[in-house]
């Protein structure tokens, strides 16, 4: 290729294309740079470079041969994004507010969750802020009927405070007890609240041999946060604390949303004693909308429609939004000019 | 730089679209930093009453947690309504402001994507402005499960009908993959099981040997191995039954009969190769290319030095005398003829290949040669490539060559092979799938052996017994150095900083200038040991800045939490959470009471003086 063909192409790129093609070549200083000078700065090493710059236009160029070989299908196509008008700011803003106060329902799915615990083990995969809290106060207050120790577990102390401080308020001080490496606060309450990691070392305790008789009583364990389970550094801790939990007692997992719960069920009622219930939900329980602004201030809805496009297929730029990012992205002094 | 929308600009926009409280998204600590101070400067503060409230909810919280009441960052939250909120911070600053906002008290508050999932910190709007998180001193773009956490935070159940998650451009930017995290699935939890030598120990503890394998049967990551083998393993059925198609021949078990006649065939071929690589009328021509013949080239004559084999690719060489004295290098085939002319010289070992005399004799003869010479009419080539000669020399190991089946095997071998070749692939990966935890474990298990925790049987020795308590990162460094007596008679303040050394795995930059000798000495005793178990376990940082400073808490008692953070560079979270980990590789130690009644009280000792000041209000 010419420089000038070399060039052409490289404008062509997607930006985080470029910008892993500059790091490559002249390092990380190249993050902060707009697209033109990106280039540029790509252009300047081309000629140690060019075989490299070569291989990745064309890797990109059969990417999206590829991309565009694939037909679309009838569906989609009957769902086509494109058809009728953009949405516009109005719409996009309109209903911004405060609802009118209504007495708290549980949702069905919480209710669910609830009731599948009499029968056997529970995974909620549900999207951020949908109250999975709900669920595991109810379970408590049921295992507590049932006269039964719970341990709640989080992955996080800051969790765990909070959690103690909102478990408290419901069932009262005396009811909730706070376990870490160091301290016992009110261990022998019914509820007891501590990291995954404590957890585990009591059920290694218990295994060994040095009953911990609250482990006798034990009837609901509530694991939140479950997705820590593919943590790299830690996940083992929530593998070993399932695998080691007593066979009397409930496992609730509560997780936003992962991709594979359904393994995760399949998995637990393999190796639990009763078989595991899922729970699970994509709906957000307040629409969410997503806008573009631009430096300048300007806003304006980022996707084609005002609700949010149910895959990433269907999701088509706003044409607005799509030409300011592009400004922006073709002259990133702009940006910085402003921040100043 | 970012976020490259001024933040009271950013601020004042939302604010007069009704889109706060606003949860901002920022790249670093630092830009979370600016964002907020860039709000010193305003003059447009908050109403009167509203500060009054912030005033009262801090007020509040400072019964619980008195280190708020004079946090420097107070009155700026207070009058202006926004704040900062990441990992530099103390625990019990973002517990309040995560109060002030779920009471609605904030307007803004700018966050790192590390804001922990789970905390209860909602808003009516998040900003995105960036794509990629830092992720170990690199780059990497956001997950879908990421940016669904942040854009899950938008919209307040009961507060809110509906909530926005706005994109806001900068240099980290990448459209594509926010709008990947916006729309599409999370990715799924895959297991991270690793075998460790706690886990060993306390497994042996409770069970014997043979159940150990059944117990890791339970694991996540088991039963994600066996789905794994489950599809190769329906591979490996079809591939069997193409496999059939090759059944037994002459021999039972002709595929591998044939392998190892190919690979005899290939590795006495490779003596042939050379000459097989030229066609006949080269190869009729090498006997004649000794040293002193004179050949001809097409636009050159020369006198060959000497005859040889490129290195590699087998072809046939000589280098030539050129007329014009050059020494060239020629393949064989560009030879265009062999005259009937060769002069007598003494050759040399090395180049140019002739004694230099010889050499400028040589040239003067080649140029006194008459322009016509006769040619040396060659015999013609022998017909046999010598395929005939191997089969005749492996004909006594293997029956091939004369075996009747050896047309159908010759051409059916390749695609056989290939099958035979991917089928003991996946019956080798099977295996390794099915077993290989067993084996990680085993090895580990003879680690412990080895060093003295596990008996011959297994059985936990003494020393394993107390052992198993400690259940941290580095347990077998921790271990050992209390078996090699390096914590006797060790004072609390140095137990605590060689604790903080040991457990503190961030390299994010801060610096303490002082570390006591002792301190210095116990660190390098430790680095020793560390390298000493580097076979069997990663050894940990050991960064001597974080030791001075926990030495520095729990030695001198008089120390104030302002002062410590004075003496360092690092952030005041970030001290907290280091001593915070110290505590707990502390209460560990303290679990050796019936075993190391002298080193759990000093651990007792250094665990009650740092939970002092701040690091009493949280439990
Ligand atoms: N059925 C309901 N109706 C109205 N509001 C609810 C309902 N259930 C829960 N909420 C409210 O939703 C908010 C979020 O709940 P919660 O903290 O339990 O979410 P979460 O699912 O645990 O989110 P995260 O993934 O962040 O942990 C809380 O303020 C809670 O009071
Ligand atoms: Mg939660």
């Amino acid at each position: 290729m010419t420089r000038d063909e070399l060039e052409r192409a490289l404008a062509e790129l997607p930006f985080r294309l470029l910008r892993r093609l500059a790091r490559t070549i002249a390092g990380p200083p190249a993050m902060r740079m707009g697209k033109r000078r990106i280039i540029h700065t790509i252009m300047a090493a081309a000629e140690t470079n060019q075989a490299r710059i070569e291989a990745a236009i064309r890797t990109h160029q059969a990417e999206q041969h590829a991309i565009a070989a694939v037909p679309s299908t009838p569906a989609e196509a009957a769902a086509d994004p494109k058809a009728g008008k953009p949405a516009d700011l109005g719409s996009f803003l309109e209903g911004i507010g405060v609802p009118e106060p209504r007495p708290f329902v549980p949702d069905d799915w919480q209710v669910e969750a609830v009731d599948a615990l009499e029968r056997g083990d529970v995974i909620v995969s549900v999207p951020t802020g949908s109250g999975k809290t709900y669920v595991a106060v109810e379970a408590t207050r049921r295992a507590m009927r049932e006269e039964r120790t719970i341990v709640y577990t989080s992955p996080l102390k800051a969790l765990s405070n909070t959690k103690f401080t909102e478990f408290s308020k419901v069932f009262g001080p005396e009811s909730v007890g706070i376990i870490t490496g160091d301290r016992r606060d009110n261990p022998n309450a019914p509820i007891l609240i501590m990291t995954t990691e404590i957890l585990r070392n009591l059920l290694y305790d218990a295994a060994g041999g040095e009953i911990d008789v609250r482990l006798d009583t034990l009837g609901l364990v509530i694991l939140d946060e479950s997705q820590f389970l593919g943590d790299p550094e830690r996940g083992v801790v929530w593998e070993e604390t399932i695998i080691f939990c007593p066979s009397q007692a409930r496992m609730l997992l509560l997780s936003a949303s992962i991709g594979n719960p359904q393994e995760l069920a399949a998995w637990l009622t393999s190796i639990r004693p009763n078989p595991c219930h899922l729970i699970r939900h994509q709906r957000r329980s307040v629409p969410l909308r997503a806008g573009y602004l631009h430096p300048n201030g300007k806003l304006t809805p980022l996707f084609r429609t005002v609700a949010m496009p149910p895959s990433p297929s269907q999701a088509i730029l706003h044409p607005e939004a799509k030409r300011l990012f592009t400004m922006y992205e073709e002259d990133a002094s702009y940006g910085s000019r402003r921040s100043g | 730089m970012p976020p490259s929308i001024h933040p009271v600009h950013l601020i004042t926009v939302l604010r007069q679209k009704s889109l706060t409280p606003v949860i901002v998204f920022l790249t670093s600590r630092r830009s979370c930093d600016e964002a907020f101070q860039a709000f010193e400067s305003t003059t447009e503060t908050l109403p009167q009453a509203r500060q009054d409230v912030i005033t009262n909810v801090l007020a509040e919280l400072t019964a619980a947690y008195p280190s708020i009441q004079d946090h420097p960052l107070r009155q700026m939250v207070t009058v202006h309504g926004v704040a900062a909120h990441h990992a530099g911070h103390l625990p019990s600053w973002k517990i309040a402001i995560e109060e002030l906002m779920r009471r609605g008290c904030l307007d803004a508050v700018f966050a790192t994507t590390t804001l922990a999932a789970g905390v209860d910190f909602p808003a009516r709007t998040v900003v995105l402005t960036q794509s990629g998180v830092r992720r170990d001193q690199d780059f990497s773009d956001l997950t879908v499960a990421e940016v669904s956490q942040i854009s899950g935070r938008a919209g307040r159940r009961s507060k809110d009908s509906v909530g926005f998650a706005l994109v806001t451009p900068s240099p980290y930017m990448d459209l594509g993959v926010l709008t990947r995290g916006l729309t599409g699935r999370p990715e799924p939890v895959d297991s991270q099981f690793i075998i460790s030598y706690p886990m060993v120990l306390n497994l042996l503890k409770a069970h014997p040997v043979d159940h150990i394998q059944s117990i890791l049967a339970k694991s996540f990551a088991q039963y994600q191995m066996n789905a794994q083998a489950a599809t190769l393993e329906h591979r490996i059925d079809k591939l069997q039954a193409k496999l059939e198609s090759y059944q037994p021949r002459e021999c039972s078990d002709w595929l591998t009969q044939w392998s190892a006649y190919d690979h005899a065939t290939r590795q006495a071929t490779q003596k042939l190769q050379a000459r097989r690589h030229h066609p006949p009328e080269v190869r009729a021509r090498l006997p004649f290319l000794t040293p002193g013949r004179v050949v001809a080239f097409s636009r050159f004559r020369g006198v060959v030095l000497r005859r040889y084999r490129s290195k590699g690719q087998h072809h046939e060489m000589v280098t030539v005398l050129r007329n014009g004295g050059t020494v060239a290098e020629c393949p064989v085939a560009d030879i265009t003829g062999v005259v009937d002319h060769a002069f007598d010289f003494a050759p040399a070992p090395a180049f140019p290949w002739a004694a230099p005399e010889a050499l400028s004799w040589l040239e003067q003869q080649l140029g006194e040669l008459p322009k016509q010479l006769p040619a040396i009419a060659l015999p013609p080539p022998a017909t046999d490539d010598g395929t005939g000669e191997l089969v005749k020399s492996l004909g006594d190991l293997f029956p091939c060559p004369t075996c009747p089946c050896r047309p159908t095997c010759a051409k059916e071998f390749k695609a056989g092979n290939t099958v035979k070749q991917e089928w003991l692939h996946h019956t080798r990966t099977v295996q390794s799938l099915r077993t290989g935890l067993w084996h990680k474990f085993q090895e580990r298990a003879d680690t412990l052996h080895d060093l003295g925790y596990l008996d011959p049987t297994y059985k936990l020795t003494d020393d394993g017994e107390w052992a198993r308590l400690i259940r941290i990162d580095f347990s077998l460094l921790i271990t050992e150095m209390i078996r090699a007596h390096a914590f006797d008679a060790i004072t609390p303040g140095a137990l605590a900083g060689i604790m903080a050394c040991i457990s503190y795995e961030n390299d994010r930059p801060g610096s303490f200038p002082r570390i006591s000798p002792a301190m210095a000495g116990l660190i390098a005793t430790t680095r020793r040991m560390a390298t000493s178990l580097a076979p069997h376990d990663d050894p940990p940082l050991l960064r001597a800045d974080v030791g001075g400073l926990a030495e520095r808490w729990v030695g001198d008692t008089t120390v104030t939490w302002p002062q410590l953070c004075r003496s360092t560079s690092m952030a005041e979270g970030d001290i907290y959470r280091l001593l915070s980990r110290t505590l707990e590789y502390l209460s560990q130690v303290h679990q050796l009471r019936a075993t190391h009644p002298d080193l759990a009280s000093i651990a007792a000792e250094a665990l009650s003086r740092i939970r002092r000041g701040v690091l009493e209000e949280l439990p």
